[in-house]
């Protein structure tokens, strides 16, 4: 009778334990960041806090803009904006922020958290959105008739963090770097997501 | 000379003829009477819900002039947007054909809209006056007993969820109530449930009593049974329609509607919210009342 009931906890025990690995086998796994990773993050935020300070320059030539603004003076601001903005950045190209090793960095990062249980559901996020009319280019506009993609809300947290100015945005696989108001492509990455 | 006169009359009658029948079109809705099913109480908190609005078609302005109508028997103070406040293009004419056109009525009247921003929402409608956002993509403001948390579910970041929490763990209103573009849970096809958005938010709503969550996205009405104790509404289609968007057998709806656009109505009189949820042409579709539970 005992050998019975020990044999039937042993046999509890294992089914449990085989279920929890089975659960956390489901979890994506935390994002491994070596120093190297690190010193790569570093370089992108302060390349990104240089475009904030250059965007925030130009922003002073821009009309001014309230908290109580009329839909023209919104217009005129986010078209002066962006012709600034185009203008001073005139050279840029693709890669210049999401450098190789950026993009690496971000690639893996995506590829870990699109491995996990939320894989579909994260997947279902991002491509529902039509962006069939957007023209990825940097330093032009995102097309203002396009719907923006949600930026999944447990992703973000993974990635690295932006200034307020800044922006990540899916355009299908591809990873875009936008400015928030006036909304021109700062750089973008091809096949991003998995 | 005869038949140049009757060229004339040809293009005349052409050019007409559109405009005549979308005149027709709107005069041909039938409308309801006004039939208002919440009590409107002496110093209750008073609002309307409309979400994903900013199509700029008749019927869109055929949703405003219904509230307007409704706004004679229940005297709403203002109106909170679940975002999609502007389809298509931002230039300054969509503002006057998707917003100040369909809802002149109203603002004509100093009711006030509050928005939150949509899918399709461009960033800088945070700074246009009448959507009384303040500059900010995410606010707080509180009306009585009533605490209104308008969020930016394009981008939960990090920064934004620590405001939210923040804000919510010093608040002690009565009544907290957050609204947003996209649902956490909703039985449509097109969209549905958000559970990326949910696995961040909804626990904060449950650790802080937030009471009610009011979003948009999916162009239908759904009333959701509570969720872990919070009252979840769908009210997306004030002027765009999925028609037949719900999945019919939910386990997760109370109540929805999917044949045409709607607008919702609220009223707070201390601890009992009531609703009342109006289609295009002034049915009610769904109506109740929320208590709150004395500890949250």
């Amino acid at each position: 009778m005992k050998t019975s009931i020990y044999l039937s906890v042993v046999v509890c025990a294992l089914l449990a334990t085989a279920a929890i690995a089975q659960d956390k086998s489901a979890l994506a796994p935390p994002t491994v960041i070596t120093p190297a990773d690190k010193a790569t993050i570093q370089t992108f935020e302060n390349q990104v806090k240089d475009y904030v300070d250059l965007r925030n320059k130009l922003k002073t030539n821009a009309p001014k803009l309230s908290k109580d603004s009329t839909p023209e003076q919104i217009h005129a601001y986010r078209t002066a904006l962006e012709q600034s903005l185009r203008s001073a950045r005139a050279g840029a190209k693709r890669g210049d922020l999401f450098r190789p090793e950026t993009a690496d960095y971000i690639r893996r990062t995506l590829k870990i958290e699109f491995q996990g249980k939320d894989r579909a559901e994260l997947r279902d996020t991002v491509f529902e959105t039509e962006t069939q009319g957007v023209v990825l280019r940097v330093n032009y506009p995102y097309a203002q008739s396009a719907e923006f993609s949600e930026m999944p809300a447990t992703l973000l947290t993974k990635l690295p963090q932006l200034p307020k100015e800044v922006r990540y945005r899916f355009v299908g696989r591809n990873m875009l770097l936008v400015d928030r108001e006036s909304n021109v492509i700062i750089d973008y990455m091809p096949d991003a997501l998995p | 000379m005869q038949r140049n006169f009757l060229l004339a009359l040809l293009i005349c009658a052409t050019l007409c003829f559109p405009a005549s029948a979308q005149r027709l079109n709107n005069a041909d809705v039938k409308t309801a009477p006004v039939k208002l099913t919440l009590p409107v109480k002496d110093g209750s908190v008073r609002f309307a819900v409309i979400g994903d609005t900013g199509s700029g078609t008749d019927k869109q302005r055929d949703v405003g002039s219904m509230m307007a109508q409704y706004r004679v028997a229940f005297p709403f103070e203002f109106v909170l947007m679940m975002g999609d406040n502007m389809y298509g293009g931002e230039a300054p004419a969509d503002f006057e054909k998707k917003f100040s056109e369909p809802y002149k009525a109203l603002l004509d009247n100093k009711v006030k809209f509050y928005a939150s921003l949509g899918n399709h929402d461009q960033s800088l409608q945070t700074n246009y006056a009448n959507f009384n956002m303040n500059g900010k993509e995410y606010y707080r403001f509180k009306k009585g007993n009533v605490a209104f948390y308008a969020l930016n579910s394009n981008y939960m970041d990090k920064k934004q969820v620590e405001w939210l929490e923040s804000e919510l763990s010093k608040d002690t209103s009565e009544w907290k109530v957050c609204f947003f573009h996209h649902p956490p849970y909703s039985s449509a096809k097109a969209h549905g449930s958000d559970p990326q958005l949910r696995e961040v938010v909804e626990p904060i709503f449950i650790k802080y009593g937030v009471n009610v969550v009011l979003t948009g996205h999916d162009h239908v009405y759904e009333r959701i049974k509570p969720q872990k104790g919070i009252y979840y509404f769908v009210s997306g289609a004030g002027g765009k329609l999925r028609s037949g968007d719900v999945k019919e057998t939910s386990p997760i709806t109370d109540k929805s509607y999917d044949r045409d656009l709607h607008f919702m109505l609220f009223e707070v009189a201390g601890d009992q919210m009531y609703f009342q949820a109006i289609s295009r042409t002034g049915e009610t579709i769904d109506s109740g009342v929320i208590t709150r539970k004395k500890n949250s």
